[in-house]
């Protein structure tokens, strides 16, 4: 009876080390604090109505945004405990992590950056600014793009479930390599953890990608042909192209890994005439793909930025849209250069390792374009604009690096070590990370209504720039003197010590940086009046998000505009063409299925990890249930009227002060300093403290 | 699609091509099947012959059932078929390709074993592997009423030995006696399911008693010796 | 204002194209299963291959009801469009009978195998074999009771639409079972004796 209502859970699977307890800890008081707040402020009904339960992909796109970023932070300090173990692990010292922590450390960084950090992000800069980009007032299925959501934070959620019960997540790299991850060499719950944290966010990936690829190919504008539209959306279908292609793979691969753990299968086991290398395969499949998913919308943010920040049009349109289609058809034949070292003959790596190589060069074309588009232009340094450039510099370190790998003989003697290390956190970090914060300081000013301030963000930028390099160089050349990866003792005769002091250091500068991008945002809402933009402009923007307000209203647009050109806003501004005429709008309504059918997919996982029968078997009747009562419902929509519209756009223009409808000039001097912020944060504290403002809370 | 039009002009039209569908699906679903029962080709002509009948069910059913390419906005429809399709090539050809060329350069024991038995190679590194070169004579122990027959098979070396079950019940051929289990060449136990047969290769020699452990009534010997 | 009737097309455009690209979606996943048996299908370690276990008369079977099956679904769909209330029922009716039945092999074939031992712990071929098939098979369960469901419905409401959407959806599901069944067919049960 026990085992039907609790399967495995003993109260042995709470926490009961030091490190466990302190991570539940900082969960359960996190929790608490927000209800507080929550419960204080009166805001529960407004948190579900307004946000838990929308359908709105701007504020679907803001809560990917928050989320990411937690686990950004989160994946961060990660980092810092792995470069400390490193450092102090020398010769008799064990450092500050046991083998088994530490492996599990290392595990879920690579997870949490991947699936949580980067995809979290793309998925919401996407959510937010493609729809808008292509003049549409919603996506194709608003319940799907809030099931995906639920569906990601169902991962989140999984992947530190751990932290509370079962105390150990899978010590096994971030792809779990089999036959290590089979039942044999790994009874525990880890890799039980793993597998349904990935597959429960897999799952919410692939309904996105078919989302969007609905939204793009069947919702944009009228007008904008698939020539005419813009390269953040180029780069977004095909990304969200090739994520249809490959997560349906990762989901087949979990399944079977998934039979082979829980009913004593046979596909990657090293008994039973199960094939080990075969979860290799297949995992790359998806795995190497996965990394141009996250690739490509930076390359799409890039050319945005480059294109708006030049004050000219992309340099050949064509061939960049060419060169993203090259990149994800290649993409989709490289897989095997991540496991030259199998075995395999001479003839299967040369071709993939050429394969490899050619896929240089429609990337090379990218970065063609957006040189070009740079030649002659008036160029604007701005945040998105630095970013761009480091972008340029270090992701051309990671290319050749990865120029070098491709070779098999060259693989043959840096694979597994910390040159592979290096260079794919080159192209991560220098491409999709940085990729990320260019798209957000060049689209806040259109998610917030004021733009962020610029002096922070420089000061950001440049910690990132030489924390990357003190991290990152010496572990190239860590790598070169043979250190492997995911090492956590080593002698001192190796004289690796002193580079892992260096990256140590460098690591530390990064996460000043990223403290930097927090204070940047508080002191943009702190100056919020003064850097408020009204025009929903503020950059002199060329694509149709910059047509409408900042922030935009739910309905993204009042008047759905008319696409003549490929820069279709620009020119807008240059004829003066604008439609007047409102009409009526129908809007999807909120719904709580998104977030129901994650809540009881997680139960599902959860009831798998621990062998909870009675759990799977409920939670997949109330999906089944749930579904059916939604897919036979007719009520999703309902009419904003014309009038109605036409009532809201005055309020919002009424708001609007008179004198500053035009553009602001974007000069950063009056923008506070660090010092400033620092200044400001201690006055406001010594105010709440010397008047007792506390109190009235 | 023309599935998401509610007015089709020409229903009578649909109707029949669902009729054609369905006859054409059904001619190229009883010739592999006939082909494979009536051991008309084997190997790998047989495989790349029905694979071509599925390839060709496929287009049946995709044109005729599912109508794809009809309609007013069907082009995207194709292009995600067409993708989807050299996708899964990619996958299933790609991945036997790669494991396939990976067990032939680097191999486990097992693979080791059925690449010297398929290739025969009877030699590595001046070693004999004990596998035999070429094809030689095939011998038949039938079991029917619960007897095999003969009770004592002479084969050479390297030859081939077929179990045939003519029962209406299944067996289970075990090596040695009842009471003194053996093996041969490391099988211990061959499943003879009722109406089929099982055949082994004789690589080891000597004289070996069989009974069928389901029905122990059924016995007999073979003696395999060395031809050289 | 709002053209409801031009928003309904698209949106039902959108709807048809969407299920198309996740039924894309889901032949990537059986790609994988394939895959998984073309390369494992070898690996018995000594146990019975599929030549010795698989009955082809009974795979004939199979394939036989689910064709059918697939083509009084299109008969369904047909009915349904000229708002033929209880032609559509009888169709679809027929389908799921048959469906119903082709399950019941399949299931009658499993519980075979498994009482004779030769369950998907015992090797690698039987483990891809089982999960093959067995995917296949959840998908028709999946799909009887989406039909199901919809029959209800229309039992209730009468024939609208919606439902009429709903079948269109729903009759493309399962031409596309009857698709990966071919290669099943194919591969699994013909493979086995070439």
């Amino acid at each position: 009876m026990r085992e039907f209502w609790l399967g495995r859970l003993t109260s042995h699977s709470l926490p009961h080390d030091w490190v466990m307890v302190g991570g539940t800890a900082t969960f359960i008081a996190m929790f608490l604090f927000a209800a507080v707040i929550l419960t204080r402020t009166k805001r529960w009904k407004w948190l579900w109505n307004d946000w838990l339960t929308s359908v709105d992909p701007k504020k679907i796109g803001i809560m990917y945004f928050l989320v990411a970023g937690f686990m950004l932070i989160r994946g961060g300090i990660d980092v810092i405990l792995m470069w400390l173990q490193q450092v102090l692990a020398v010769d008799g010292s064990q450092g500050i992590l046991s083998a088994d922590h530490y492996q599990q450390i290392f595990t879920a960084h690579g997870n949490i950056m991947v699936f949580f950090v980067a995809m979290g992000f793309i998925f919401g800069l996407i959510n937010y600014i493609v729809p808008l980009q292509i003049g549409a007032r919603d996506l194709a299925s608003p319940l799907l793009n809030t099931l995906g959501f639920w569906l990601y934070v169902g991962g989140v959620v999984m992947i530190n479930m751990f932290f509370v019960f079962g105390g150990e997540y899978a010590a096994t790299g971030w792809l779990a390599v089999a036959p290590l991850s089979g039942i044999d060499f790994s009874p525990g719950v880890g890799v039980d953890y793993w597998i349904w944290s990935l597959q429960i966010s897999g799952i919410g990936t692939t309904l996105g990608a078919i989302n969007f690829i609905m939204t793009i190919l069947k919702m944009r504008a009228p007008g904008m042909t698939l020539g005419k539209m813009p390269l953040f959306t180029w780069a977004s279908l095909f990304s969200m192209l090739m994520a249809v292609a490959v997560f349906p793979l990762l989901t087949a691969t979990l399944f079977l890994q998934f039979f082979d753990r829980y009913f004593g299968a046979h596909f990657f086991t090293a008994l039973g005439g199960g094939d080990p290398m075969m979860y290799t395969n297949l995992i790359w499949m998806w795995g190497h793909p996965e990394v141009y998913i996250l690739m490509l919308p930076a390359f799409g943010i890039f050319s945005e930025v480059v294109s708006t920040f030049s004050r000219k049009p992309i340099a050949s349109y064509t061939a960049n849209v060419l060169g993203m289609a090259g990149v994800s058809v290649l993409a989709l034949s490289v897989w095997l250069h991540h496991f030259f070292t199998m075995g395999a003959s001479s003839d299967v790596n040369a071709f993939f390792g050429l394969v490899t190589l050619v896929i240089s060069i429609p990337t090379a074309v990218l970065f063609f374009t957006w040189i070009a588009t740079m030649h002659k232009g008036l160029i604007r340094f701005d945040t998105p604009m630095l970013w761009f450039l480091g972008f340029v510099t270090i992701f051309t370190i990671g290319g050749v690096s990865g120029l070098v790998l491709a070779f098999p003989p060259a693989d043959f003697q840096l694979h597994n070590s910390l040159f592979l290390v290096a260079h794919f956190h080159s192209n991560v970090i220098g491409g999709v990370l940085f990729g990320i914060f260019s798209g957000i300081s060049y689209w806040f000013p259109k998610i917030a209504g004021f733009r962020l301030n610029e002096r922070i963000g420089r000061n950001a930028f440049w910690c990132w720039i030489i924390g990357f390099c003190m991290s990152f160089i010496p572990m190239y050349i860590l790598g070169i003197m043979g250190a492997t990866r995911r090492l956590d003792h080593y002698e001192s005769s190796t004289g690796y010590q002193p580079f892992f002091i260096i990256m140590l250091l460098g690591g530390i500068v990064i996460a000043v940086g990223l403290t930097l991008q927090i204070v940047q945002i508080l002191a943009s809402i702190i100056q919020r009046g003064h850097l408020r933009d009204n025009t929903g402009d503020p950059w002199n923007g060329r694509t149709l998000e910059w047509a409408t307000a900042s922030p935009p209203p739910f309905y993204n647009f009042t008047v759905i505009p008319h696409v003549m050109t490929r820069d279709a806003f620009l020119d807008m501004k240059r004829l003066g063409q604008f439609d007047q005429q409102y009409e009526d709008i129908l809007i999807p309504k909120n719904t709580a299925v998104g977030i129901y059918i994650a809540i009881l997919a997680f139960l599902v996982g959860f009831g798998f990890v621990w062998h909870i029968n009675s759990l799977v078997v409920i939670s997949l009747i109330g999906i089944i249930i749930i579904f059916a009562k939604r897919a036979f419902s007719e009520d999703s929509e309902y009419t904003l009227r014309a009038e109605e519209v036409e009532k809201l756009e005055a309020k919002r223009i009424a708001k609007v002060p008179a004198h500053e409808k035009e553009v602001k000039s974007l000069a950063d001097e009056e923008d506070m300093s660090v010092w400033d912020f620092v200044r400001y944060v201690i006055t406001f504290a010594m105010d709440i403290i010397r008047n007792k403002k506390w109190k009235t809370w | 699609m023309s599935t998401i039009a509610p007015h089709d002009e020409n229903e009578q039209k649909t109707v029949s091509s669902y009729v054609v569908g369905f006859i054409l699906s059904l001619i190229f679903t009883f010739t592999p099947y006939l082909l494979v029962v009536n051991h008309y080709i084997s190997g790998r002509a047989l495989l790349i012959t029905i694979l071509t009948f599925a390839m060709a069910q496929l287009l049946v059913q995709v044109i005729f059932f599912l109508h794809l390419g009809r309609g007013a906005n069907a082009r995207w429809n194709v292009y995600f078929f067409v993708g989807t399709f050299i996708a899964m090539l990619i996958v299933v050809v790609g991945s036997v390709v790669i494991i396939s060329n990976l067990h032939n350069n680097a191999t486990t024991l097992d693979q080791t074993r059925k690449i010297i038995d398929s290739e025969g190679i009877y030699q590595v590194s001046g070693e004999l592997t004990g596998a035999c070169q070429g094809r030689h004579t095939n011998h038949q122990i039938v079991i029917k009423a619960g007897k095999s027959s003969p009770i004592l098979t002479i084969a050479a070396k390297c030859d081939t030995l077929t179990f045939v079950n003519k029962d209406a019940v299944d067996g289970q051929i075990m090596f040695g006696t009842r009471t003194k289990q053996t093996t041969y060449a490391g099988l211990d136990k061959l499943a003879v399911r009722k109406d089929h047969t099982k055949t082994i290769s004789l690589s080891e020699t000597g004289t070996f008693k069989f009974y069928d452990s389901l029905r122990p009534v059924v016995s007999g010997s073979f003696a395999v010796v060395d031809d050289k | 204002m709002v053209n409801h009737k031009a928003h309904q097309a698209a949106a039902d455009d959108r709807v048809m194209f969407g299920f198309w690209v996740y039924l894309m979606t889901d032949l990537l996943v059986f790609s994988v299963l394939f895959a998984v048996y073309a390369v494992l299908h070898g690996n018995t370690v000594g146990g019975d291959a599929g030549r010795d276990l698989f009955s082809l008369p009974l795979a004939l079977q199979e394939t036989i009801l689910l064709l059918t099956s697939s083509f009084t679904c299109g008969l369904g769909l047909l009915a349904a469009r000229s708002y033929k209330k209880w032609q559509t029922l009888i169709c679809f009716g027929i389908t799921f009978l048959l469906g119903a039945l082709f399950l019941s092999l399949e299931m009658k074939e499993f519980t075979e195998f498994i009482r004779e031992g030769q369950t998907l712990q015992l090797n690698a071929f039987l483990s891809s074999f089982f999960v093959l098939v067995g995917t296949h098979g959840l998908h028709i369960t999946s799909g009887l009771l989406w039909m199901a469901i919809t029959m209800a419905y229309i039992l209730k409401r009468g024939l609208n639409a919606p439902l009429v959407r709903k079948l269109a959806l729903l009759s493309l599901f399962w031409h596309f079972l009857d698709i990966v069944w071919i290669f099943i067919f194919t591969i699994v049960y013909l493979g086995a004796y070439s």
